[in-house]
């Protein structure tokens, strides 16, 4: 597990669309791997923790992401090793914990694992480039996006007041993908069960959802997220505690 | 409040008995200024009921006292007052401790009606009244509307009513089962046992639907033993879900669902529907049959058995069923002296029940009617019925039999609860035989089941319940792997032998009141008279007699309408019909419909720092921008201020919700050259080029940069409004085009400012050192990548305010960091953020046009002097062949613009039009004071007599006043264009 | 509230769909007459009963075509746009231009 190291916002160039609204709520800030997280809102870390299992919001919009598009893309990423879903609206999670999405037949999206220590989407930027001949095209996904991830074994019940999915678990499996309108936001739905360790080496999933939505709109799908999850004692939640589970 | 205490003791309530009321739970609450008491689990008119109160409210037109009537929602004789609620349904509305509840629609109290007298006016309201009364002469119904609407109308808003928090959620089943009665309640059992995953819904505090009150057996046991036996199994079920108190208010297209419970709307999907509605008792027409006393005999084993309260003293039964003889069980069983029975048909069909009522000495009068109710003397009570023998369809024997009662049970028959299928599709027609409304014709994935049906007995009821969802579960099991199916039904046997419906109830009285519809007061006469003034049709007949359009919709009023039209226009009941039965089914509160609003907003990255620096935020569609910084009170001299600090020194603007599309591949200038109306093909690599679109017709729709950073990538800005339509058009064409191309919608991966002003480049390079940013090395409309403090960024060279400027284009992430640096950079300079006002000033001195604002849905290229950004040299773009088309037919007016040298006249304002020999021959687009040139400016639509420089126009301003103004060639600002080449 | 079976996102909610107008194969612009794309441009077919027409999913910015019965507003059938067209449109400039 990496270290933390508490610090504010303004310390980066690059600064979630949400810092603010996270100060008022007594966000403690800190860098991990060159992002800027909220570390905490509530320095009880069992709290934090218990509130993942509950109902949580989590603000992962400085993490690392890209995306590819083109026809050749599938291709493109498949040489460099990615392991591609083959249906579009699937996710596959990669060895190292990034998580590659299918949005279309011609366009991916690739998000960074939690601990940012495999750098899938920033290794996959580095080696694309615009002069090459391929039809495979680097999407800026870390701007055109923010991303949040919802956990907890209410967060079906808060996002059917928001989605009209059907997110039911025989009808939705983990690592399906729903690109919906969410508080009449277009956004990216995607399962991702988080798995919690058990102190006696049993581990079970809760369920767990990333929602990546335009990123000038976050704010307001920030707080319409917090009203839907009013009624299930569902709050904000760091990222130490979500590392914490890994 | 003043009350008046009374004891109101309860003294109804009968010893044992009521399922929904919890004796140990004794309520207090007030009803017209008076004390009542109750137990939980009363409805509010249960309560009064129980206490004596039957008088409720007073009806909409005559102010005739009315009580119960169907306990069950279905009548608006039960709407009452609360605090903050109109027209709530005192038989529906669940008795809540303190409540204070009022009456309706009277004036003085409830008792002592003052507006009672209008009824002895009422031979001179026929139906039609206001149409014919208030038509002549002109001017008379301004006169009377505020009278009229004084006296009519139901219950009171109250206007410091505070909103609720309402919400809405979607929920998706296998199964909706809609009605818990007996064919709902064995449907949801079957098809949980075969694996469905069932929502079992209904409107009723608890499970049973006709099983919680109905007397189905002689004993009056067998019923509520199978309704126990039944929810035992639900609750066991994991596979069903019960929703009670939920009402399903409406049916939408592939099973869509509006379940209203609480302050929540459920949005529900069904895989299949299966509609176990029910039906709704009919009352008999007949003299007087509106009294407080008389009631559906639905209604009295209601108050019976779900309420515990007793509904008269002394009943008389009116029956063309068996219902009424089991009714008449109930209530000898509830020590309610049962005067007579008035049998409509030669004989009641021999059963137990009968039988056993026979045989507890009632008297039985074959083929009588109820001819008419006597009221009590005070005129609030029945105090009496006469029976006639009937001699022929609807008419009776001249004179008959008098018996003393204050209670009368009408038991003539039902309507299927037709509304919601319908809506569904459904079909209703009639059968003369069983003389019952039928439903035919149902949509795919929706079934009905049990009465609504036609299944009348409990057996054939809970047949058919099982029938629908063994072929619901059955197609369900095609595609879905965890449900089961099994071997399919055998049909049920007819069961409409048993038709509970008598055919013509319907008994006229030489002094009329013999109401078919209660909410609006209509009688025979009226439904009569509405086909003979010319309203044949039951759609007219409802208009114009208001028929079936007050709170109850028709549904105690439908059947007898149906049956009195069909009659008076020689129709059979089944061409007849009933009136469209539309959503919702019943009254739903707009905190429903409203749920949480979503609106949603859009910020920029910058927005902390325009609130720092005090603007006025305004909203551009979903984006807030920064409309000026400062003080409201101070608006225009902000702007003033911004303009001057841009002209004169260095202002920075968040141009952030600029759209912003990549286009890349082999394809790409292609594609920009179908798209755009510019020449796109030979467009150099870090050049960029204005870039305009038009649609297939010819006319503009957007406008933006084209930026060339490769070969084979173009960024192009388009309109705040309008990049989400450009990027779709764009993908639609090239649906079509098939080019090499990715096209990337990438607005919000982007923000951006534009540094504008003389010092913009003093300002820019403190924080830029990778580009050269000379006029040389970097000229007007070219394009670079560099850094500015620090942060990868797109820059280019426009001149949208008139003045050597940067749009710098950053991540969206990194927007405050690049502000920041600007305005860090900019102080020794006088740097200033400038908000939209004042943008809008600069680019109208500098000529430029907004597209939305100075063009319409006319305006071609040629007209706004976009001439030039036209290529005539490409084989096609979209639009091309119709503008040539319109250029070849000449223009028929043109964008120019005009100054006004008047400075104390007012400033004419967007849409102001121009006058020409009393003719309108233009409008302006824009206008504004111009600070620069010290005068108004402005730009409009002129006919091509009055488009030369120094043309005069008239423009008609503010309150009429005339204002003239000269045309001026454009820009009015820098026509050499040497300010933004700096 | 309808659902409409997107090719890309599966059974969805009308309300997430935009409607596209009706299908009308262009003619060419270089060879029709005035009256011909003038109808092309301004005129639409309007039929009662079944026709093809473009939808696009707007969460996905996805368009589509659809088969509908204009009468029952069933949706027969949907499928992707490439269907029908498959090959590279090109437009070729006239002699007297370049």
């Amino acid at each position: 597990m990496s270290e933390f190291v508490n610090t504010t916002p303004q310390s980066s160039l690059r600064r979630s669309m949400l810092c603010r609204v996270q100060e008022t709520l007594g966000a403690q800030f800190a860098e991990h791997q060159g992002a800027i997280v909220v570390r905490h809102f509530n320095s009880q870390l069992d709290e934090e923790r218990a509130q993942l299992k509950s109902l949580a919001i989590i603000d992962l919009s400085t993490l690392p992401r890209s995306g590819f598009k083109g026809r050749e893309a599938p291709q493109w990423l498949t040489d460099k090793g990615v392991n591609i879903p083959e249906t579009p609206n699937q996710a596959v999670k990669q060895d190292d914990g990034s998580i590659v999405a299918r949005l279309s037949m011609q366009e991916h999206l690739i998000l960074s694992d939690l601990a940012i220590s495999a750098s899938l989407p920033a290794k996959l930027e580095q080696s694309w480039s615009m002069q090459s001949d391929v039809a495979c095209y680097s999407l800026p996904r870390n701007d055109s996006h923010a991303w949040l991830y919802l956990t907890g074994s209410e967060v079906r019940a808060m996002l059917s007041k928001v989605c009209g999915i059907d997110l039911r678990d025989n009808e939705f499996a983990n690592l399906s993908i729903a690109q919906t309108s969410i508080a009449r936001i277009n956004g990216i739905l995607i399962r991702d069960d988080l798995v919690i360790n058990g102190s006696d080496e049993s581990s079970s999933a809760i369920p767990a959802f990333h929602l990546l939505c335009d990123s000038s709109s976050v704010a307001f799908v920030w707080e319409s997220m917090c009203d839907a999850m009013n009624e299930f004692d569902g709050k904000p939640v760091g990222f130490a505690a979500l590392l914490n589970e890994q | 409040m003043a009350t008046t205490h009374s004891t109101n003791s309860q003294n109804n309530r009968l010893a044992s008995g009521g399922l929904l009321i919890d004796r140990s739970q004794t309520l207090n609450f007030f009803f017209a200024n008076k004390h009542f008491q109750g137990f939980a689990g009363d409805s509010i008119a249960s309560a009064l009921a129980a206490s004596g109160q039957w008088l409720i409210s007073r009806s909409f037109k005559y102010h005739r006292p009315r009580g119960v009537l169907t306990m069950a929602g279905q009548d608006a004789n039960s709407l009452v007052q609360l605090p903050s609620d109109p027209n709530v349904l005192a038989d529906k509305t669940a008795l809540v401790q303190g409540m204070n509840v009022d009456g309706q629609n009277y004036s003085g109290s409830l008792e002592k009606d003052l507006g009672r007298h209008i009824e002895k006016v009422g031979g001179f309201m026929p139906v039609g009244f206001y149409y014919k009364a208030f038509y002549k002469p002109k001017g008379a119904w301004e006169k009377w509307a505020p009278l009229i609407r004084k006296k009519a109308g139901l219950g009171v808003l109250d206007e410091n009513f505070k909103p609720g928090y309402y919400d809405k959620a979607y929920r998706f089943y296998d199964l909706v089962v809609v009605g818990a009665g007996p064919a709902g309640m064995t449907a949801a059992i079957q098809a949980a046992e075969q694996g469905a995953k069932v929502l079992l819904v209904d409107e009723n505090p608890v499970l049973g639907g006709s099983l919680s009150y109905d007397r189905i057996d002689a004993q009056g046991s067998n019923a509520q033993a199978l309704r126990l036996a039944m929810i035992a199994d639900i609750e066991a079920h994991e596979n069903i879900e019960v929703k009670l108190d939920a009402l399903c208010n409406g049916y939408f297209a592939d099973n869509w669902l509006p379940i209203i419970q609480g302050a929540r709307m459920y949005k529900v999907r069904a895989k299949e529907l299966i509609m176990a509605v029910g039906s709704l008792e009919q009352q008999a027409v007949f003299h007087n049959n509106d009294l407080p006393g008389v009631m559906m005999s639905s209604a009295i084993a209601r108050l019976i058995r779900l309420y515990g309260v007793r509904p008269g003293k002394r009943a008389v039964v009116v029956t063309g069923n068996d219902h009424g003889y089991a009714v008449a069980l109930e209530m000898l069983d509830a020590g309610i002296e049962v005067a007579a029975i008035a049998e409509l048909r030669d004989a009641p069909i021999q059963s137990d029940i009968v039988q056993e009522l026979a045989s507890r000495g009632v008297a039985i009068y074959n083929n009588h009617a109820v001819y008419a109710a006597k009221a009590s003397s005070d005129k609030k009570h029945l105090a009496g019925v006469e029976l006639r023998k009937q001699i022929g369809r609807g008419k009776c024997a001249d004179s008959g039999e008098f018996i003393d009662c204050d209670l009368l049970c009408m038991a003539i028959g039902y309507t299927p609860t037709y509304q919601l299928v319908c809506q569904a599709g459904g079909q209703l027609s009639y059968d003369d035989e069983t003389a019952l409304f039928t439903l035919q014709k149902l949509p795919k994935a929706l079934q009905i089941a049990g009465s609504v049906n036609g299944n009348w007995s409990t057996d054939a009821v809970c047949g058919d319940g099982y029938r629908s969802a063994v072929l619901a579960c059955n197609r369900l099991a095609q595609d879905n792997d965890h449900i089961s199916a099994i071997a399919e039904p055998a049909p049920l046997a007819d069961d409409s032998a048993a038709s509970p419906n008598y055919s013509w109830p319907i008994f006229p009285h030489p002094k009329g009141k013999e109401f078919v519809d209660f909410d609006e007061d209509l009688q025979i006469a009226d439904i009569v008279n509405a086909t003979r003034d010319g309203y044949e049709h039951i759609q007219l007949v409802k208009r114009y007699s208001t028929c079936g359009m007050g709170p109850s919709q028709g549904r105690h009023s439908a059947l007898a309408t149906a049956r009195i039209v069909a009659e008076a226009t020689g129709r059979s009941v089944a061409q007849t019909g009933v009136t469209t039965a539309r959503p919702p089914f019943a009254p739903e509160r707009l905190g429903h419909l409203a749920g949480r609003s979503f609106y949603p907003e859009r910020f920029t990255s910058m927005h902390q720092r325009h609130l720092d620096a005090g603007a006025q935020m305004m909203q551009a569609g979903a984006w807030y921008r920064p409309a000026y910084y400062g003080t409201t009170n101070q608006r225009d001299a902000c702007i003033n201020a911004e303009v001057d600090n841009v002209r004169n020194n260095v202002g920075l603007v968040d141009v952030s919700t600029l759209g912003g599309i990549e286009i890349r591949g082999p394809d790409a200038a292609e594609l920009m050259n179908r798209i755009y109306t510019f020449g796109f093909l030979k467009q150099p690599i870090g050049r960029a080029r204005y870039a305009l679109m038009t649609n297939e017709a010819g006319v503009v729709i957007d406008d933006g940069v084209s930026c060339r950073f490769h070969d084979q990538l173009f960024y192009v800005t388009a309109t705040t409004g309008g990049v989400d339509r450009v990027y779709q058009s764009m993908l639609k064409w090239n649906a079509q085009w098939c080019l090499d191309v990715d096209i990337a919608n990438v607005t919000s991966a982007w923000c951006a400012v534009n540094i504008a002003g003389p010092k913009a480049r003093e300002v820019l390079q403190k924080v830029c050192s990778d580009v050269d940013l000379s006029s040389e090395a970097f000229p007007y409309m070219g394009v670079r990548e560099g850094h500015v403090g620090g942060v990868e960024a797109r820059l280019i060279r426009v001149g949208f305010v008139g003045e050597l400027g940067f749009e710098i284009h950053v991540p969206q992430h990194c927007g405050e960091a690049l502000w920041d640096a600007l305005i860090e950079a900019g102080v020794e300079q006088g740097i200033k953020p400038f908000g939209i006002e004042a943008q809008r000033v600069l680019r109208l001195e500098k000529g430029h046009i907004i597209i939305g604002q100075d063009t319409d849905a006319m305006s071609t290229p040629q007209e706004v002097q976009m001439g030039w950004a036209v290529s005539t040299k490409k084989p096609f773009f979209v639009g091309q062949r119709v503008i040539k088309e319109l250029n070849s037919l000449g223009q028929l007016r043109a964008l120019v613009g005009f100054v006004v040298d008047d400075l104390n006249a007012p400033i004419p304002l967007e849409s102001h039009l121009i006058i020409e020999d009393d003719q309108m021959t233009g409008r302006i687009t824009s206008c504004n004071y111009s600070p620069t040139l010290g005068k108004p400016v402005g730009m409009a639509y002129v006919q091509l007599h009055k488009a030369e420089a120094g043309s005069e126009i008239a423009i008609r301003s503010t309150g009429g006043v005339m204002v003239n103004a000269k045309v001026v060639a454009l820009p009015f600002y820098d026509p050499q264009t040497q300010r933004q080449a700096l | 509230m309808k659902q409409i079976n997107c090719p890309l996102n599966g059974l969805r909610n009308i309300s997430e769909f935009i409607y596209g107008g009706e299908y009308h194969p262009m003619p060419d612009p270089q060879k029709c007459d005035t009256r011909e794309w003038v109808e092309h441009v301004f005129f639409h077919d309007n039929i009662a009963g079944e026709v093809c027409e473009w939808w696009c999913h707007s969460a996905t910015s996805y368009w589509f075509m659809a088969r509908r019965n204009t009468i029952t507003d069933e949706i027969i059938e949907t499928f992707p746009a490439s269907k029908i067209f498959n090959k590279r449109v090109e437009f070729i400039a006239d002699a007297g231009e370049s």
